[in-house]
């Protein structure tokens, strides 16, 4: 997943308009995927694939925000670059509360397209590494028992061995050990990191 | 002295003629052609040569001497027939011209030739001796002698003329000129039968009397003078009623003449045969004409405004080979500047059928003219108006259409840059890129100079037109407006349609009302599904393309859809209410007709139009 190079997705109905960006956007060193119109690019879309999306405003059958909610629909977290005609700010508010990275006019310049690509790109990389980290802590906390579990909430919630040991019914020298064992199956290095780790995975504080 | 009675009656008789006869002669010196004044004079001459003779035989002492002049009145005899035959023949217009010249002839022959021919004359080859008789108291002589043998020449010519002044007679009377019938040929007929009688009754030695002709000839002659009279007098008549009704003319043609200047009409008359038309004069230098100058047709068409000078030969043409009536609006060059006339005038043809002539008239309508021309500038600018606002609302479609080409012609541009930038340039590339910013850079120019066309306010120019062809002009001006307000375009356009006469910028305008109408009419619909314009081409039945634009808004309200083309209607907040006036008045002037229905589904209204196909090309 990490080894994939990100794709610049265009999506535009104006097929020279299309065509210029793709080629512009090549000669910038992207790699890019053309659409000619959002049903086209819905049917094919890749959720896992990275990159960012450069996506017309107004598209006769369906315009653009309406692509911005059917991705959504799919779960697909492609950050959008919307390219639109019109400055129309009720739109552009809109769009951008719905997340959308961001909303050029047309005709637009290389250095503000390149510019929000680069961005886009940057934030959907990290947004999936964020993913992929979550994922695999996640991955690690789903190897934990349940007692480990349990161990693991009262832990990072600051309490001491003897006082979990107390909350759990069990001595302090058990606690020990599953403290142990969740500090190895969650490859922590300290309790802060285990901290850091279950806050991102999510865990509760107990 | 003892007064004698024939002494009296007859140069009473004589003096009377030569009198008379001199009136006429006077009349006939007046006016040369009034001839019958100067045969009538040789009549009454004649008569009194007769009268100056039968005086001389009354008072002849000798046989010799009465003889002589006896054979000497046959001359004033002859000139008398004549003179009154030729009147007959002059002033009557009656008898036969055969008869005529046989009673010239035998007269002449008789009383002329064979009589100073032949021993003793026409009448007695010898007069053997005279015989007093007393006639009104007093004693005359008489002769007694050998009737000469040519004496039946004279008699037939005297037949003859009797026959002639009969014939004459019967002409003029079923003429019905009865009176003159009565008045001068009867006088003629008695009078003539009367003296015939008498001589023949003397020269047969029946009776015993001097000769009487001078007042058979004097009855004649004054009904000849009298008729002659009677002419002067009606001549009189007519020339009084003459003036009157010159006069009556002359009032009427200044009435008309002051109609003509006030209503600025040229009347004119163009004799085709010799190529030269008469044009009242008042108006010939308002025209440049000089006033004696000859005017041909051409002549006159160098005055018409070259712009329309082939047209009215054309037309002037298309009256002489066709139904004769030449109707026609043109300008002419005066002095006075350039003025509009409309001018009409027909073909009058001779019996073959020939174009003999034209009449016509020419009113004067720069006035009117000027007043058209004003009405349309103030239409044309209207019409500019409601496109200008028009255009503002479409500014947004109009400028996405623009922005199309730009985005991708910068976008192409700063690619090619990149590639150019690289050590080892892919020039292939490059020259791709530039191919499509030039087409990019061309359809950028189409949309503005379909948007100049629309902004412009120009003359209208009536083109042939294919409608579709308009009517996809108008589709991509509006396609992304359309995109924009969600709202589905299909277009319908029949094949092998009739080319309109039209203008297409004024056509264009029609139909981008009918379609951003339909489209605001549709703004309160759900995006989903309804938002459906259709604009339909076809033909139209009698020679017409009709375009229907269909929406599926809510319809118009039954009691509007007349009024929806009156000015000042509107149902939009921003809107001017001239939108479909305009629409109105530009198909009017395409000869066309503009009229709004609900669609049979109940879904929507339909605007539809026709304008009539031009000929072909």
């Amino acid at each position: 997943m990490k080894d994939r190079a990100p794709t610049v997705f265009a999506v535009d109905d104006e097929p020279a308009t299309l065509k210029a960006i793709a080629r512009l956007l090549r000669a910038a060193g992207w790699t890019v995927a053309p659409y000619a119109s959002p049903a086209e690019f819905l049917e094919r879309v890749d959720p896992d694939a990275p990159g960012c999306l450069v996506l017309d405003m107004s598209m006769p059958g369906m315009t653009g925000l309406e692509v911005q909610l059917a991705l959504e629909a799919r779960g697909v977290a492609l950050p959008v670059v919307f390219l639109t005609g019109r400055a129309d700010v009720p739109s552009s508010v809109k769009a951008m509360k719905r997340g959308a990275a961001d909303f050029l006019t047309k005709p637009v310049d290389e250095r503000d397209l390149l510019a929000a690509i680069e961005r886009s790109v940057e934030k959907d990389a990290a947004a999936r590494r964020d993913r992929a980290e979550v994922a695999e802590i996640t991955e690690r906390l789903a190897t934990l028992t349940p007692r480990e579990r349990e161990v693991l909430a009262r832990v990072i919630s600051g309490k001491l061995n003897k006082q979990i040991a107390a909350d759990l019914g069990t001595v302090e020298k058990t606690v020990k050990v599953h403290r142990g064992r969740v500090m190895a199956k969650m490859n922590a290095s300290s309790v802060a990191d285990l901290v850091r780790l279950a806050e991102r995975a999510g865990v509760r504080r107990a | 002295m003892h007064l004698s009675w024939v002494t009296a009656a007859w140069s009473a008789a004589i003096a009377a003629c030569v009198t008379i006869a001199l009136q006429h002669v006077w009349v006939w010196v007046k006016d040369r052609s009034a001839i019958d004044h100067l045969v009538t004079a040789a009549a009454m001459l004649g008569t009194a040569g007769v009268g100056v003779c039968e005086l001389l035989l009354m008072r002849a002492s000798t046989p010799e001497e009465f003889a002589f002049v006896l054979r000497w009145v046959q001359a004033p005899v002859a000139v008398t027939v004549v003179a009154l035959i030729v009147f007959v023949r002059s002033h009557l217009h009656a008898g036969r011209v055969w008869l005529f010249w046989a009673v010239i002839g035998t007269r002449v022959a008789a009383s002329l030739v064979v009589n100073f021919l032949v021993t003793g004359g026409v009448i007695y080859s010898e007069v053997v001796r005279l015989q007093p008789v007393t006639f009104l108291g007093e004693t005359v002589s008489t002769a007694e002698g050998i009737q000469s043998p040519w004496v039946l020449l004279g008699r037939l010519g005297t037949i003859l003329m009797l026959a002639y002044f009969i014939d004459a007679a019967i002409t003029i009377w079923r003429r019905g000129d009865r009176r003159r019938a009565v008045v001068v040929c009867g006088s003629m007929i008695i009078y003539g039968a009367v003296g015939v009688v008498h001589v023949a009754l003397i020269h047969s030695g029946r009776l015993r009397s001097p000769y009487l002709l001078t007042f058979a000839f004097l009855g004649i002659t004054a009904a000849m003078s009298y008729e002659l009279a009677a002419d002067v007098l009606r001549a009189r008549d007519l020339a009084e009623s003459l003036r009157v009704s010159e006069a009556k003319a002359r009032e009427s043609a200044e009435r008309l003449g002051l109609a003509i200047r006030a209503a600025s009409i040229v009347i004119w008359v163009w004799d085709i045969v010799k190529d030269e038309f008469w044009i009242s004069p008042e108006t010939r230098a308002l025209r440049g004409f000089e006033s004696s100058e000859r005017i041909t047709l051409d002549r006159y068409l160098d005055a018409v405004h070259p712009a329309d000078r082939e047209n009215a030969r054309e037309r002037i043409g298309v009256a002489l080979a066709g139904n004769g009536i030449f109707e026609n609006e043109y300008r002419f060059l005066g002095p006075g500047g350039e003025r509009w006339f409309s001018v009409k005038g027909i073909v009058e043809r001779d019996a073959g059928g020939r174009a003999v002539r034209m009449r016509g008239a020419s009113l004067d309508i720069t006035a009117r003219k000027a007043a058209e021309a004003q009405l349309l500038l103030q239409r044309e600018e209207l019409a500019h108006l409601s496109r200008v606002t028009m255009v503002g609302e479409l500014s947004g479609s109009l400028a996405h259409e623009l922005n199309q080409p730009l985005t991708a012609i910068l976008s192409n541009a700063q690619a090619a840059q990149r590639h150019l930038a690289h050590a080892a340039p892919d020039l292939g590339e490059v020259r791709e890129i530039l191919g499509d910013i030039v087409s990019e850079d061309k359809r950028a120019g189409e949309v503005i100079r379909r948007l100049r066309l629309l902004l412009r306010k120009g003359e209208v120019s009536h083109q042939r037109l294919d409608l579709s062809e308009v009517v996809a002009d108008v589709m991509k001006i509006t396609r992304s407006d359309l995109v924009s307000r969600g709202i589905t375009a299909s277009v319908n356009a029949a094949a092998d349609l009739p080319a309109v006469a039209g203008d297409r910028v004024q056509l264009q305008q029609v139909l981008l009302n009918l379609v951003v109408n339909g489209c605001d009419a549709m703004a309160g619909e759900p995006v989903a599904g309804e938002r459906r314009l259709t604009v339909r081409v076809g033909p139209e039945s009698a020679g017409a393309v009709r375009v229907s634009v269909e929406d599926h808004g809510p319809g118009i309200p039954a009691e509007r859809l007349t009024g929806v083309f009156d000015p000042f209607f509107t149902t939009k907040a921003q809107g001017l209410g001239l939108g479909l006036a305009v629409c109105r008045t530009i198909i009017d002037a395409h000869g066309g007709r503009i009229w709004a229905e609900n669609n049979r589904d109940g879904s929507g209204a339909s605007f539809h139009f026709t304008i009539p196909a031009a000929g072909p090309a």
